[in-house]
């Protein structure tokens, strides 16, 4: 066992380790250009917004900025220095940092924790919560398709090619959550999981043989059933939960919100609040989770969920 | 054949106000940032350039121990020729090591003992028990490399160091030891 | 100096055949000859002649598309320079890397490169749908575009997952043994995913062992990983970035605020509606069923 004394439990010199691993530099980077970029789009739209109010044509609308220049040089000439200024950061950061390389591949030997690239660390967080099957093909097979279908059942024609938050407030909502939701996954991955995928704190000292006594409970257990009933009986509840969740939800939405159904038509409306309430159930997955310990909502003899 | 421009004589804003042979500011920023420029462009090659011809190669050796000079008789042996492609001939009194490489177009010959010659398969060149060439198209006499006597009496050869008949080298004193 | 060079060049080379055969439009010092440059060179001509104000900002556009390309042309180079030095197989892989490091002129600056260009490629894919995004165009006519672009994400994924496993080390190893293992997991399609006994799925003939070459991640994934990485999945992308880029002219260049009133009408209506002229627009705030 490791002298405690050698070792501070929580400090900043833990946090600045794992932050500075060169592999989780573009993590630092992707938060940076997030704040920039989200910054400089929401201040266009909310100008475009002022404008559309005032009755002026948007800022791309705008006579001076429909003018057309010509690609040579005035659109030349940025894509020049563009150019320049990302081979230039590209070779300064490889100049200083050094691409990892560990120890030659040994198939007995696992590196603990052992992590996928930060890009797939949102992949990897969500196998906490979900099975294989679910958090690594599924889900990742559902975003894909619901990026692809976005622009079809988007019948707003507001927003098409200009900045703007009013126009279009939620097809953005929607797409800042699962935006940031995937985010944050990702920046749980890397700061927040430890050896033996534990939970530590940042600043937390990365202990190996930290043991943390995880008892998982299964819907059913909550619900204090007996676990040898026949499992279409016992799973009962959870069905009905599940089943009230992707069709009660949708009802009572398109009850609601009349002019939203209307826009869309059945179709569209269908797949648009399927894909909403799958996003949703990865948080509420993982706060069961987190709060509960729920391992399993509904467990059958061919797949849990 | 050559394009005509019929356009009008265009005055551009750079050399607006700068009479010719004048320098103007933007000129000199000009030259220095598209000097940076090229200067990068030029250098990104040549370290490119300089990438394809690496530091370190894992490459055998070239100088090997053979043994000790009692080990050869007189006659050509062909102890290393599968390893290092070298044959060590004691022959009028000397020792020295013929690199077995044709000089034609780089077969590895075969020695002929009941002929006393070297003959290369690839296209008949035949040489002397010496290595000097006398059959075929060989230009010139195979190399001989470097032999000397190590610390621990073993004979030493270096395939770096190459001697040639036609230079007059191999009467250099590491050309050849004497046998005993 | 310079004036002599300058008359020796106006009067003895531009006029000469060579040139002229080589360049066969004026020197592009205005208007005119910058536009027949962009028009009929290979590489410019990607680029339309003239383009709206707004499009040339970078507040606007944040270049990410345009970084992208430029990341995969850089990854592309100094991939191909690494491959000089690189052997995928599993006895020679490991030592090749550290040999490209210690053993080879800016072997290292090559690596890192390579290595942090893709780091920076999936950042710049990512934040170009992320403003595709915010400024909706991804709309009317630009939706199989940007179903492409969703692909070309994927791909790029694909790639640094492929990438990743070529220096044979253990962060190599095992983040390809973890994504694997989800392969399995594959319903019907995995020997450990749900259904799997229907289609008679085990270990030795599912689509992780497709991937692999095998039954774990060994010699064949190594160079079955290197060919997927440096030739059958860039031959992909490159496929796929042609028909992105063509697709990119033929929607009417950049996205902009007349989008939406171009997209709904037909050819002359849009020509004239281009040109300012003033025209009616009756499908415009109609959804299309």
């Amino acid at each position: 066992m490791e002298e405690t004394t050698a070792v501070t439990m929580y400090s900043l010199e833990n946090f600045i380790e794992i932050l500075t691993l060169p592999d989780n530099i573009p993590i630092v980077i992707l938060i940076t250009m997030l704040v920039t970029y989200t910054g400089i789009a929401f201040y266009k739209a909310f100008d475009n917004d002022k404008r559309i109010a005032a009755g002026r044509p948007v800022w791309e609308g705008e006579p001076h900025n429909q003018e057309k220049v010509h690609t040579w040089p005035h659109l030349l000439n940025i894509e020049f220095i563009v150019a320049i200024l990302v081979m230039a950061g590209l070779t300064l950061w490889s100049t200083f940092l050094n691409a990892p390389l560990e120890e030659p591949a040994n198939n007995s030997v696992t590196p603990n924790p052992s992590k996928a690239p930060w890009y797939f660390l949102g992949l990897q967080e969500m196998l906490v919560y979900f099975d294989p099957w679910i958090a690594g093909v599924i889900l990742p097979s559902i975003i894909i398709g619901g990026l692809v279908a976005i622009p079809y059942i988007d019948t707003n024609p507001k927003g098409n090619g200009y900045y703007t938050w009013k126009d279009r407030k939620f097809a953005i909502s929607v797409f800042m959550f699962g935006w940031l939701l995937w985010i944050v996954l990702i920046i749980e991955g890397t700061f927040l999981r430890g050896p033996g995928w534990n939970f530590f704190m940042p600043g937390e000292y990365w202990d190996a043989h930290k043991v943390v006594p995880l008892v998982n409970v299964n819907f059913y257990e909550l619900l204090n059933i007996d676990p040898t009933t026949p499992w279409l009986i016992r799973e009962l509840p959870a069905l009905a939960l599940t089943g009230a969740y992707f069709s009660i939800i949708p009802f009572v939405v398109a009850k609601l919100n009349k002019k939203f159904y209307e826009d869309l038509g059945l179709i569209r409306y269908s797949v648009t609040i399927m894909l909403l309430l799958l996003l949703a159930s990865l948080p509420i997955k993982m706060v069961l989770r987190l709060t509960l310990n729920l391992k399993y909502l509904i467990v059958t003899p061919w797949f849990n969920i | 054949m050559a394009t005509e421009d019929n356009t009008p004589e265009i005055k551009f804003r750079r050399d607006v106000g700068v009479d010719k042979g004048e320098i103007s500011r933007r000129k000199v920023l000009g030259f220095f940032g598209w000097g940076a420029f090229w200067a990068t462009i030029a250098g990104t090659l040549a370290g490119t350039g300089r990438f394809m011809f690496p530091s370190v190669t894992y490459e055998k050796s070239p100088i090997f121990k053979a043994g000790f000079p009692k080990d050869y008789p007189p006659g050509v042996s062909t102890r290393f020729l599968g390893d290092q492609q070298t044959w060590i001939i004691n022959d009028n009194g000397m020792i020295y090591a013929l690199i077995a490489i044709c000089t034609h177009l780089g077969c590895t010959p075969d020695w002929l003992s009941n002929e006393n010659k070297f003959k290369c398969n690839c296209h008949g060149s035949g040489y002397y028990v010496s290595g000097v060439n006398y059959e075929g198209p060989a230009p010139r006499a195979m190399e001989r490399a470097a032999i000397s006597l190590a610390d621990d009496g073993q004979i030493l050869v270096d395939k770096s160091k190459k001697f040639a008949f036609e230079k007059g080298e191999w009467e250099k004193s590491d050309a050849f030891i004497k046998a005993t | 100096m310079g004036n002599k060079l300058q008359d020796f060049l106006e009067t003895q080379v531009y006029p000469s055949q060579i040139w002229q055969s080589v360049f066969r439009h004026g020197r592009p010092v205005n208007d005119r000859n910058r536009s027949l440059a962009v028009l009929s060179n290979v590489f410019l001509h990607l680029h339309p002649i003239r383009l709206p104000r707004y499009a040339t900002k970078y507040t606007y556009t944040w270049g990410m598309g345009g970084i992208s390309f430029l990341l995969f042309l850089v990854e592309t180079v100094t991939g191909i320079l690494l491959m000089f030095y690189y052997h995928p197989t599993d006895t020679l892989a490991y030592a090749d890397i550290k040999s490209l490091e210690f053993d080879v002129p800016f072997g290292m600056l090559l690596r890192n490169m390579h290595r942090w260009g893709a780091h920076m490629m999936v950042l710049a894919v990512w934040f170009h749908m992320y403003r595709v995004f915010l400024t909706g165009s991804y709309k009317k006519p630009r939706e199989f575009n940007w179903g492409v672009g969703v692909i070309l994400l994927t791909i790029t994924l694909f790639m640094s997952f492929t990438g990743y496993l070529l220096p044979w080390d253990q962060l190599a190893m095992w983040a390809i043994t973890v994504g694997t293992n989800m392969a399995r997991a594959t319903p019907f399609l995995g020997h450990e995913g749900p259904f799997a006994e229907y289609l008679g799925m085990k270990n030795n003939n599912d689509v992780r062992f497709a991937l692999l070459g095998g039954t774990v991640v060994g010699g064949p994934t190594l160079i079955r990983f290197y060919v997927l990485h440096c030739i059958a999945v860039p031959f992909v992308m490159s496929f796929l970035l042609s028909v992105h880029f063509w697709r990119i002219r033929k929607d009417g260049g950049i996205s902009g605020p007349q989008s939406a009133r171009l997209a709904n009408l037909n050819k002359v209506t849009q020509v004239k509606a281009a040109q300012g002229k003033k025209v009616e627009a009756t499908t415009e705030n109609k959804a299309e069923k």
